[in-house]
């Protein structure tokens, strides 16, 4: 029954995106043939979904004209990736024991939440200009530690309370120190939620990549790619960077979903 | 789900590992070009971020007078005579302007009396150096008067345009491989001859070197029109436009200079696509690469949109390739980062050639 529901549900899935991508290819093709526009759009400027998939070939690897070499897309992938588990590493170990701290203890509460409550208002994307002033380099990683660092932050505290009172009760009746009640207690029971604002993390700080990318330029990096292509004229190239982007966050999300489902058995 | 999610990560582990097997095979430490602004450039090159940039003036001249670098190469010593900015008009307007033609004639005058004069301002004894150099530093964003001296150094100012260079750079262009094959097979155009000749005329400058000795308020138009002029962010290359403009030479003839939405743009892409191409830019000076690619690239065949015309030069050479104190070749910046303004711009189009005669590979 439940592998019935399950292919049903794939097979609507499947439909809708070949639906998406007719209807993409009709109207490209309706507006080239000046037959109907959707208003305010210029769709005849778009690719088709099949100029789009030869760009995204053609894109792929490497190449090299004359004195000229383009990065193919899987570098370009590469590049943006290490970028964002750089500073999601850096997010991660930075903001668990913060998030900790003030989910734990009243006082580091009082001291941190402030600057965290504002400084949390301020989108990654708002960061890069600073990025750009104050450091000489690793400005493109650093929009990514804001982009991850608070929601794992935010989530964290919220693993940290939602712990069972009475189990930390117990633990220090038992004879538990401080430290222990966090390593054995506190992690453990906060670690699904952690998990979660990992995810939900590395979702943002994907986002913020490729725009840091588009500011922060580096020779390499989705972001970039983008860019320099629509700065060409080659909107093929462009949107199959658009796509690629939009897949590998994709496969960025279910890939922490599994860990989770692996690592994290004592959820659900 | 579970087999679609695995599925899945098996394709990007493999594209990863792809991506490895291909870096192995990209060459031997390119020379990595990042676009950035003007600014950027010259604060990146004092901070040590990135080894060199090749920008157009004033950019160079004030990095140098900063002490952040030095020249490497001129861009005459890449290729002497070099086209570079020109003056160039929208299709669209000019079908839908009765008197375009006049217009076009005037502008080309302007054109040739501002260069003319800039020419004669050079030099230091001449009493109109003092205001040259006010024009450049207000037109360059410059504050000081020595960046605006050497700024002027470099550049050609010309009123003619140049067919055979412009022929040159669209073969580099299509060598390069720039152009979108399928748009470049809608364009009809047999070759670089053939479309250099299609995009530029001579004769809006030949009318204007029949009638330069005429007082310009004779051969005004009879009514005054309003031309929406793009021109690009400090680019000194296009100083004889903004002299003609202060000097109220376009005002005497007849055509009254407005702003065109967006202006000044960053670098001729914008201008090509976020003006020329949604008709919101009449007239506009700009480097002929970006107008020889996105007449191709950024149109769309059918309505012909991005479809523009060079009436003249505006200047030849004026780019240089300034480097940090401890560059000393083209091959000492071999893995190192270098900022230019974008791809598809004349410096873009220089750099590769200077690579290209120094044997180096470069990455963009």
């Amino acid at each position: 029954m439940k592998n019935n529901t399950e292919r049903k549900g794939l097979v609507i899935n499947i439909l809708s995106l070949i639906s998406f991508v007719i209807l993409w290819h009709i109207l490209v093709l309706l507006a080239r043939e000046q037959i109907f526009n959707i208003p305010f759009m210029k769709m005849k400027d778009l690719p088709t979904p099949l100029e789009t998939w030869y760009a995204l070939v053609g894109s792929m690897f490497t190449h090299t004209y004359g004195p000229g070499f383009t990065y193919g897309i899987f570098d370009h992938i590469k590049a943006s990736l290490v970028r964002v588990v750089q500073g999601g590493v850096l997010a991660f170990i930075i903001g668990v024991p913060v998030g900790i701290g003030i989910g734990y203890s009243r006082l580091i509460h009082n001291i941190l939440n402030p600057i965290i409550e504002i400084v949390r208002n301020m989108p990654p994307m708002a960061w890069i200009p600073l990025a750009i002033f104050i450091l000489v380099t690793g400005g493109s990683i650093f929009i990514v530690f804001i982009g991850v660092v608070f929601p794992i932050i935010l989530n964290t505290i919220y693993g940290v309370r939602s712990t069972d009172a009475r189990i930390i009760d117990a633990a220090r009746t038992l004879g538990a120190s401080e430290a222990q009640i966090v390593a054995k207690v506190l992690i453990p029971s906060a670690f699904p939620s952690i998990i979660a604002g990992l995810r939900i993390g590395f979702g943002v700080g994907w986002m913020a990549i490729v725009a840091a990318e588009m500011v922060i330029q580096s020779p390499v990096g989705l972001g970039y790619f983008i860019w320099n292509m629509g700065d060409l004229g080659r909107y093929a190239e462009m949107v199959a960077g658009m796509i690629v982007i939009g897949v590998v966050g994709y496969i960025m999300n279910i890939s922490i979903l599994l860990v989770q489902k692996r690592f994290v058995k004592w959820v659900d | 789900m579970n087999n679609i999610s695995k599925t899945l990560i098996v394709v990007i582990v493999t594209a990863l590992f792809a991506g490895c097997i291909e870096q192995q095979k990209t060459p031997d430490q390119p020379i990595n070009l990042v676009k950035m602004s003007g600014q950027d450039m010259i604060q990146r090159l004092g901070t040590g971020e990135i080894a060199g940039f090749i920008g157009w003036e004033p950019y160079p001249a004030i990095a140098i007078t900063k002490g952040y670098g030095k020249p490497l190469f001129y861009s005459a010593d890449i290729w002497k005579g070099h086209p570079c900015c020109v003056v160039a008009y929208d299709y669209h307007w000019y079908n839908n302007t009765r008197n375009a033609d006049d217009i076009l004639n005037r502008m080309a005058l302007v054109q040739l009396k501002s260069v003319e004069y800039i020419n004669n301002a050079k030099e230091s004894g001449s009493p109109d150096h003092a205001d040259l150099i006010n024009y450049s530093m207000a037109f360059g964003g410059m504050t000081n008067s020595s960046a605006a001296e050497l700024s002027l150094k470099d550049v050609q100012f010309v009123y003619s345009p140049n067919i055979p260079g412009t022929e040159t750079f669209i073969s580099k262009i299509m060598d390069f491989k720039i152009f979108d094959s399928n748009k470049w097979n809608q364009s009809g155009y047999k070759n670089a001859s053939d479309y250099a000749n299609h995009l530029i005329t001579n004769r809006y400058v030949d009318w204007a070197v029949k009638n330069r000795e005429n007082n310009l308020s004779s051969i005004a138009l009879k009514e005054t029109v309003t031309i929406r002029y793009g021109y690009l962010l400090n680019d000194i290359h296009e100083l004889p436009f903004y002299v003609g403009w202060q000097k109220g030479w376009f005002r005497a003839v007849g055509i009254n200079i407005t702003m065109a939405p967006g202006t000044p743009f960053e670098n001729g892409a914008f201008e090509m696509q976020k003006g020329f191409k949604t008709n919101s830019v009449d007239i506009g000076s700009l480097g002929i690469p970006p107008v020889i690619i996105h007449r191709i690239n950024s149109n769309d065949f059918s309505v012909d949109d991005a479809r523009v015309g060079v009436i003249s030069g505006m200047n030849n050479e004026g780019s240089i390739i300034v480097v940090a104190g401890n560059i000393t070749s083209l091959a000492d910046l071999k893995g190192k980062t270098v900022g230019y303004p974008g791809p598809g711009t004349i410096q873009h189009v220089l750099f590769l050639m200077a690579a290209d005669n120094a044997g180096l590979k470069v990455s963009y």
